[in-house]
């Protein structure tokens, strides 16, 4: 909750007409705009954010430091593309901005989008980033689009000369899949100085984890409604773990031989989103002890509700891993809702609804023997439902 | 403008005269160019540890022996002397320039800004120099910013203490905030003396 003032130094110079980052270079450089902007002013009230644009006939400031969020966003509408980017007379620009904050007890920072090439020589980089380091700024350095001889090294030497005790940074973002916002929501330039993160970036950094779905409001909605957040956490979950599901299934057709070694990309998928929950799970959000549930299932720690199943799930392979955390969290979800839990896992006890569910899943095969133990393994479900369970299996259509 | 303390100081009790490091607002003294943040804190302490060097000092970055301290009071203090002690090898600062009551001076202002005073320093490691103060001008100090603009041909610039000598008047400078004007006059708010039935006179 550092009290600090920021400029964004943004790049439109003709290099971002580029697609390489979807949809264009630019679009993707305004979204990681927006969602800095949200989290900086989200962490604590007081914080101010300025922008300005390097490249076009020169350098503009659009916005001076303020905290009204909704000024910073209208003016990244309309913005044109051209022109080089000067680099070192932005920054020295977004600096004199700094100077002028009107409160002096925030703490100075600066963030630049480095897409274009740079022309500018090592040396001159490096003064500038003594004089910085000399005045107390800090500079976050976003490495982008154009991938140059050299620049990442005049940009790394520039990191050094200003970082004071490691309160700068330097993020180098590739061409590829994931989107840039995606990218920096994991780094120090949206969490700030270790401080394990914002809710607003633990909560973006779920929703990231959640297959990439980039939702806005999912960080906006603890403040203004909680229970909308709640039921939209949950049905973020319960999507994941239904495609996750799915993802398996089809994986585990291809191939039928290896027992206990996971599909690799599902244990991709599994390995990135334990990280990513684990990451999540530090700033521990006291009002949500259901997501704190959900990522205590998801990281496998012992000891958490629901024994039986626990012990049920140790028995079947691997495989079904992600089909019974799926089940095991809605379950918990029900019992953190309902007082009268048995209701929901009577429902989900109830076989003909589950196995509905299950032949609605892609690629789930209500015969296989692993989903029957599964199914066992649901609390409230006795050996008398595993046999109506084989009873129905010849009445039930193979997907 | 210097006068040496060629006493010992068991004769009279030295340290309460530089009593007013007392008075500093510890929490919101601030120093650019600093290579090791929050080191500046160390350097406000008593007479008597003036020397005493194990601990943290004040030093400017590698290569640019420029500093520049920020020091808030708790209470406005009126200041005789100011005693600075450095470091060995021409790391001492040549020069000092003050300026009072101002927040958020950085370098480029402090260069270009007239001080309300300014000295040549001599190296000072026993402590035992003071440089006196134009008193009129140092009445009522709220905060004030020590600019060291270059040491004795050392790379960096080392400062072991820094000792105001005065008092503390127990006031607080009136700082104004936020004012608020009269949007629309209310004309109850303006009634004269003969509205409300009193005595008139003309003024």
């Amino acid at each position: 909750m550092v009290l600090e003032a920021t400029m964004i130094c943004i790049d439109n110079s003709e290099w971002m007409r580029n697609g390489d980052y979807s949809p264009s270079r630019f679009q993707a450089q305004a979204d990681a705009v927006s969602l800095i902007c949200g989290a900086k002013t989200q962490s604590n009230p007081e914080n101010t954010v300025g922008i300005l644009t390097m490249a076009g006939k020169g350098v503009r400031v659009l916005a001076t430091p303020t905290s009204d969020l909704g000024k910073i966003l209208s003016c990244m509408h309309g913005l044109e593309m051209g022109g080089e980017m000067n680099l070192a007379a932005g920054i020295q620009i977004a600096q004199l901005a700094l100077k002028h904050r009107q409160n002096k007890n925030q703490q100075q920072r600066i963030i630049v989008f480095a897409g274009s090439p740079i022309k500018h020589e090592k040396k001159a980089l490096e003064m500038i980033g003594k004089k910085l380091k000399k005045n107390s700024v800090a500079l976050d350095i976003v490495d982008f689009g154009e991938e140059e001889d050299g620049k990442p090294e005049k940009l790394e030497a520039l990191l050094t000369s200003v970082n004071n005790n490691d309160t700068s940074h330097i993020v180098h973002v590739p061409a590829g899949q994931n989107a840039l916002s995606d990218v920096l929501i994991s780094t120090p330039v949206f969490t700030g100085d270790g401080e394990g993160g914002s809710g607003f970036a633990a909560a973006a950094a779920a929703a990231a984890a959640a297959g990439g779905v980039s939702d806005f409001d999912f960080g906006v909605d603890p403040n203004i409604d909680p229970e909308l957040a709640l039921a939209l956490r949950v049905s973020m979950e319960e999507e994941r773990a239904r495609q996750e599901a799915a993802a398996k299934r089809a994986a585990e057709e291809a191939n039928r031989q290896e027992k206990g070694e996971e599909a690799q990309p599902q244990s991709d998928s599994q390995n990135a989103t334990s990280t990513a929950t684990e990451k999540v799970s530090d700033p521990m959000d006291e009002d949500d002890a259901l997501l704190k549930q959900a990522l205590a299932l998801s990281m496998n720690i012992p000891g958490s509700d629901s024994s039986a199943g626990d012990a049920q799930m140790s028995e079947a392979t691997n495989d079904d891993q992600e089909l019974a955390l799926a089940l095991q969290m809605s379950m918990h979800d029900g019992s953190k809702d309902s007082s009268a839990p048995s209701d929901v896992s009577k429902v989900l006890g109830d076989q003909s609804f589950m196995s509905s569910i299950l032949s609605s899943l892609p690629g789930v095969d209500p015969n296989d023997p692993n989903v029957k133990d599964l199914l066992a393994s649901l609390p409230g479900q006795s050996e008398s439902q595993q046999k109506k369970d084989e009873d129905e299996q010849p009445s039930k259509d193979d997907k | 403008m210097a006068c040496t303390h060629d006493h010992s100081c068991e004769d009279h009790d030295c340290s309460s005269n530089w009593s007013l490091y007392k008075h500093i607002d510890l929490s919101k003294v601030t120093a650019l160019n600093e290579a090791n943040p929050g080191s500046v804190k160390s350097v406000f302490k008593a007479w008597e540890e003036r020397l005493n060097s194990s601990g943290e000092h004040l030093e400017s970055n590698e290569g640019d022996p420029e500093l520049l301290v920020y020091i808030p009071f708790t209470s406005d203090v009126k200041i005789k002397s100011i005693s600075v002690v450095g470091g060995a090898d021409g790391t001492s600062p040549s020069k000092l320039r003050v300026f009072i009551n101002r927040d958020g001076i950085d370098f480029s202002d402090a260069q270009s800004m007239q001080p309300v005073q300014e000295w040549d320093l001599v190296e000072n490691l026993q402590g035992v120099l003071e440089y006196q103060t134009r008193y009129s001008k140092f009445q009522s100090v709220a905060n004030i910013t020590l600019h060291f603009p270059e040491s004795f041909g050392g790379d960096t610039t080392q400062i072991h203490y820094i000792g105001f000598k005065g008092e503390a008047t127990q006031l607080k400078r009136d700082v104004v905030a936020t004012i608020v004007y009269e949007i629309t006059p209310n004309p109850s708010d303006h009634k004269t003396r003969a509205e409300t039935g009193g005595l008139s006179h003309v003024e």
